[in-house]
């Protein structure tokens, strides 16, 4: 916990560092208008990497696990070789098309057999076997293995590209951003729960959700305020705004306040101040990870342009993905990563960490759907945005230039 | 699973068959269908005893925990769901929340597994 007294009121000025973006209203119109959407498919999401998971889940030779990709309708089957080395394909049998793998997650004795006709595949993606053979004419089975997709491994996660021809290296799409969190102990965190839903809305609209804490004073009064905006940031701001290309972090301002009296219990007889522990990590930040390195930080937003973000403490995260399905229509998925419990007190600490973090997604959430419905209805043709909601207009920028960059690709 | 609890806790004995649930999403259910003062009567229980409790429960590594054991680590895990409905909206269900009916787990933490 933070005892350091008086902290300073972060103060306005955010903007300010990036004349480029601007101050005034934006257009709404990317929010909803479907030949935006059209244009955002070719332009932003097949041009971009997708996180499918970790190389955790799959630690052993023969260990996998399958990822439907919604945005795509593609399906990935992830596995690990007897090389240690870890692969990714499409997961569609080159007989008819069925799935070779049709469970979520499991272990491979070295053969991937579609349920369909029964061909094998082996750890490789080599089409291993052909039931009745003889039936066939001419086959090559050396050209009738599984199809990779572009795959690339950061800090232990899995991204992969849509596109067979990757318009950039996973490394270039990182970018700074992703050089400059390169250390986080990102493995450490060995639990997860995964959460899953459909909102009606546009991608970009859950992207802000967590995207600016000018909310927080007033949507979560009694959860996340009291904690986060406690000894007089009562206005919600944020430490720092820091973009880097594409992408961005926001760096969160919080000394805690009282905890309530379940919190007090997993803060301090349970092991579980896992988002809340700063000052015993025993490791350095690495040097995106705070990065205005004030004493007190807590939380940071790593927003990797599009779709997937980190909340992210010294003790643990959170990663949440986007998938688009429409101008109006997404899947959020949310992973929360936490260390494990040794003994059974740790074990609620993870659960009163989740049930929080969730709960407070819920308040979040809750804008979502009637903020589409205002925008598919015309009713609001402009976002005003404050100057620590920098993040949003930021977003709005990247995709407005974007877009138009691909108009004049397309000319 | 029984009904038992460790020597020193048959106070919390009455609350185990209603309310020590195998999972997060079977305690999700039980708060949502609960009325909110049936979620402060088990919390007003429970509260005064959470540290005994976890102090009971860091004795015991996760993997290989008696039963009675199992059955105190549930109580407190709903306690955790209980949590956010009592202190921070005063009703089982986010106040004026996004409806968590619609979100699905698709992965959780074994309650009761070895983790290292």
């Amino acid at each position: 916990m933070n005892e350091l007294a008086k902290p300073p009121v972060p103060g306005i000025g955010l903007t300010a560092k990036y004349p480029e973006i601007g101050t005034g209203p934006i257009d709404t119109r990317i929010y909803h208008d479907p030949a935006v959407y059209e244009k955002e498919m070719e332009a932003i999401f097949k041009r971009s990497w997708w996180m499918i998971g970790r190389i955790d889940q799959i630690p052993k030779a023969g260990d996998f696990f399958t990822f439907y990709m919604p945005t795509f309708r593609q399906e990935v089957l992830v596995c690990r070789d007897r090389n240690g080395e870890v692969n990714a394909f499409h997961n569609v049998c080159t007989h008819r098309g069925n799935v070779v793998e049709h469970r979520r997650e499991g272990h491979s004795q070295g053969l991937f057999m579609c349920r369909f006709h029964g061909w094998a595949f082996d750890l490789q993606g080599n089409l291993s076997r052909i039931r009745d053979e003889e039936g066939f004419f001419g086959l090559d089975k050396k050209c009738l293995g599984l199809k990779k997709i572009p795959m690339g491994i950061w800090e232990g996660f899995i991204w992969v590209c849509p596109e067979d021809e990757p318009h950039q290296t996973l490394e270039d799409f990182l970018g700074q951003q992703g050089r400059d969190l390169v250390g986080y102990p990102w493995g450490a965190t060995t639990q997860s729960y995964q959460l899953e839903t459909e909102v009606e809305c546009n991608w970009k609209l859950i992207n802000d959700s967590p995207a600016e804490v000018y909310h927080i004073p007033v949507l979560h009064p009694t959860s996340a305020a009291p904690t986060m905006m406690a000894s007089g940031n009562v206005m919600g701001r944020l430490l720092d705004t820091e973009i880097k290309g594409k992408h961005r972090t926001n760096s969160h301002y919080s000394v805690r306040g009282e905890p309530k009296p379940v919190q007090k219990l997993a803060y301090f007889h349970a092991a579980a101040a896992q988002n809340v522990a700063v000052e015993d990590k025993g490791y350095e930040l690495p040097k995106g990870i705070n990065p205005t390195r004030s004493p007190w930080w807590t939380v940071d937003l790593i927003q990797f342009f599009p779709n997937v973000g980190f909340t992210l403490s010294a003790g643990m995260y959170t990663a949440h993905q986007v998938w688009p399905l429409g101008p109006n229509r997404s899947i959020y998925q949310q992973r929360v990563f936490v260390r494990p419990a040794t003994n059974a007190a740790e074990r609620f600490g993870q659960e009163n960490t989740m049930v929080e973090f969730r709960d407070i997604v819920m308040e979040d959430f809750s804008t979502l759907e009637r903020i589409q419905r205002a925008l598919d209805t015309g009713q609001i043709k402009q976002f005003h945005y404050h100057d620590h909601e920098l993040a949003l207009r930021h977003q709005h920028k990247v995709v407005t230039d974007v877009l138009a960059d691909y108009d004049r690709e397309l000319a | 699973m029984g009904t038992s609890l460790p020597d020193g806790f048959a106070d919390l004995a009455p609350l185990v068959a209603d309310w020590a649930h195998d999972g997060v999403v079977a305690r999700m259910t039980r708060r949502q269908s609960s009325t909110i003062a049936e979620l402060k009567a088990f919390y007003e229980v429970m509260l005064p005893r959470g540290e005994a409790v976890l102090a009971h429960l860091r004795q015991y590594p996760l993997g290989d925990l008696p039963p009675e054991v199992e059955n105190l680590l549930r109580l407190m895990l709903m306690l955790a769901e209980v949590a956010p409905a009592v202190e921070w909206y005063n009703d089982p269900m986010v106040y004026d929340g996004f409806p968590i009916q619609r979100v699905q787990f698709r992965r959780t933490i074994s309650d009761t597994a070895a983790q290292v």
